[in-house]
């Protein structure tokens, strides 16, 4: 009897304690849903109450209610035009994201490798860097759209001009930031690298590129959302399939619904990618203090 | 031949052809012989860190010369070892990785590496830090990771920039008699900066006053007692209160100059 009264405050402690640490692995998945439910919540209010068009604004409900009327639409061959195409189930909606996603990654793979290579050149080697910054600074502020016919000039149409495209939208903004982040390298850790006997290829394979890695991950994290908003205009230009060539083919209907539940794809596609590069740099590049990989 | 580092008439000034340059040493003659502790003691700004980079090799003096075992000092070498006030640890290699970084460079065997890693690790007092990283460490920790990282590479003198001013007192006291304890060990010459006299006074065979920027040499103080030393003995006190007289003068000196470049 003693016994019992004596444990039972400590179960309970440990009861709250389990319940707690739940609840704080659950919250920022809670925090998410609040987020969305806010905005979607003004919507359904603005439907119900009659100010937005069903038509025109349809509300969540709406055009996430008949899921498979929607799958119609995706192909991911992207060759059919849209309100002929037939078919469709869940596979194809996941391949069509799958073939966006497949470009995106490809262009940012390229990007970021290219630019660190072209900016660690440009400091490595003083007259390439004399003969390439120039170029590099007045090509930088050329809009990824204006470079969209010059894609299809040259690559024609398919995978090849998304991909440059997003490589483009991140290239130069990446190769400026390369040099930045060598500038910026601590004067202390290079001086400390030609003590201990590195030669000037030592000194930028062994002390600058895994200084600059971390905060260079970070600008390519915050690139990633521009990737994907070019990505989607070369779809809907220059490719013939992915999401992008969805959205436009919701507009040239008038089908309202469906640009919005692609628009809800490209979304929660996006998050999952920055999600997943999120991960990337805290496994990899992990002496990135917690203040630049916090937040969700 | 001689052994040890010896600096000759040598003046530094930063930016000698910009409109302002500033001058941060001049005409200064050093001797530190094989083994010797010796202090750098003066004001902030007067120009000791420069004289210690200038002996690290990294950076070339304007005039003058400075050899190191009859060599001229041109470059940077793991022989001429520098620590700064923060440690400066690579951040993306563990505490044993950095230690070892120097050997890794010089092409030793992992074994070597690993073996010299331990031993180091237990000299300075790491053991079991080693699978650390950087920023786990304590300030302190992270002073005495970097002072085995430069004795990893047996070096012949041991420049230390400030090395403790950015700990507290007691941390301090505790890395003063640490740094004895292995300077005893490894027979290299010590030529540490600090502005603190009683550091100077704990830790020096010789303690050498620099006047205000430009920096010069305005005394040198031999000190002969035995170590560790109790800073209340009366002999430490009249040398303390010596220091002091020296140095009061030279910020009196650099705070006027400062007035005058603002008005």
């Amino acid at each position: 009897m003693t016994d019992e009264t004596l444990d039972a405050p400590m179960v309970r402690d440990k009861q709250t304690s389990w319940f707690k640490r739940l609840l704080k692995r659950l919250e920022p998945t809670l925090w998410v849903f609040a987020s969305l439910s806010i905005f979607v919540g003004f919507w359904e209010f603005a439907w119900w109450r009659g100010w937005a068009n069903p038509l025109l604004l349809p509300p969540p409900h709406i055009f996430l209610a008949n899921l498979t009327d929607q799958f119609r639409f995706f192909d991911p061959g992207g060759t059919r035009a849209g309100a002929l195409a037939t078919g469709g189930s869940i596979f194809s909606v996941l391949g069509v994201i799958a073939w966006s996603s497949f470009r995106v990654t490809a262009g940012l793979v390229l990007g970021f490798t290219l630019s660190l290579a072209i900016g660690i050149g440009i400091r490595y080697f003083k007259i390439f860097g004399k003969l390439m910054l120039p170029l590099v600074t007045m090509l930088a502020p050329i809009s990824p759209v204006a470079w969209l016919p010059v894609a299809v000039f040259i690559f024609g149409i398919g995978n090849p001009p998304a991909i440059f495209l997003v490589f483009i939208a991140i290239f130069f903004i990446m190769t400026l930031a390369t040099l930045s982040q060598i500038d910026n390298v601590p004067a202390h850790y290079i001086q400390l690298a030609r003590i201990m006997g590195c030669n000037k290829r030592q000194i930028y394979r062994h002390v600058i590129l895994p200084a600059i890695l971390p905060e260079l991950f970070v600008t390519l994290r915050m690139n990633l959302f521009a990737a994907w908003m070019v990505v989607l205009i070369a779809e809907a230009v220059g490719v013939g399939s992915g999401l992008g060539q969805v959205t436009m083919m919701a507009r040239n209907t008038f089908n309202a619904s469906l640009v919005f539940f692609t628009m809800t794809l490209i979304g929660i596609t996006g998050f999952a990618f920055d999600q997943a590069l999120r991960y990337v740099q805290r496994k990899v590049l992990w002496w990135v203090g917690p203040s630049s990989v916090g937040g969700l | 031949m001689t052994l040890g580092l010896k600096i000759t008439n040598v003046s530094k000034t930063w930016n000698p052809d910009g409109p302002e340059p500033v001058p941060a040493v001049r005409n200064l003659t050093l001797d530190v012989a094989l083994g010797e502790f010796v202090v750098l003691l003066g004001p902030s700004g007067c120009g000791k860190s420069s004289l210690l980079y200038i002996v690290a090799g990294l950076e070339d003096a304007t005039e003058g010369s400075v050899t190191f075992d009859g060599l001229d000092v041109t470059e940077p070498s793991p022989e001429r070892s520098l620590i700064f006030q923060e440690a400066a640890l690579y951040p993306w290699l563990t505490v044993r990785d950095n230690i070892t970084f120097g050997l890794k460079i010089a092409g030793q065997t992992y074994k070597k590496q690993k073996d010299a890693a331990e031993r180091l690790l237990r000299l300075v007092g790491l053991v079991g830090a080693g699978d650390k990283r950087p920023h786990e460490l304590s300030g302190g920790m992270r002073q005495r990771a970097a002072l085995a990282r430069a004795l990893a590479m047996k070096p012949k003198v041991l420049l230390m920039d400030e090395p403790f001013a950015a700990l507290d007192i007691q941390t301090r006291a505790r890395m003063q008699g640490h740094l004895l304890n292995i300077w005893e060990s490894s027979k290299a010459s010590v030529l540490l900066v600090t502005h603190s006299i009683e550091e100077a006074l704990a830790l020096a065979d010789r303690v050498v006053v620099f006047t205000a920027r430009p920096g010069q040499i305005k005394a040198e103080i031999p000190i002969s007692a035995p170590r560790p030393r109790d800073m209340r003995s009366p002999e430490m006190i009249h040398l303390a209160i010596q220091c002091e007289a020296l140095l009061a003068e030279e910020v009196e000196k650099s705070f006027k100059e400062q007035e005058q470049e603002l008005a």
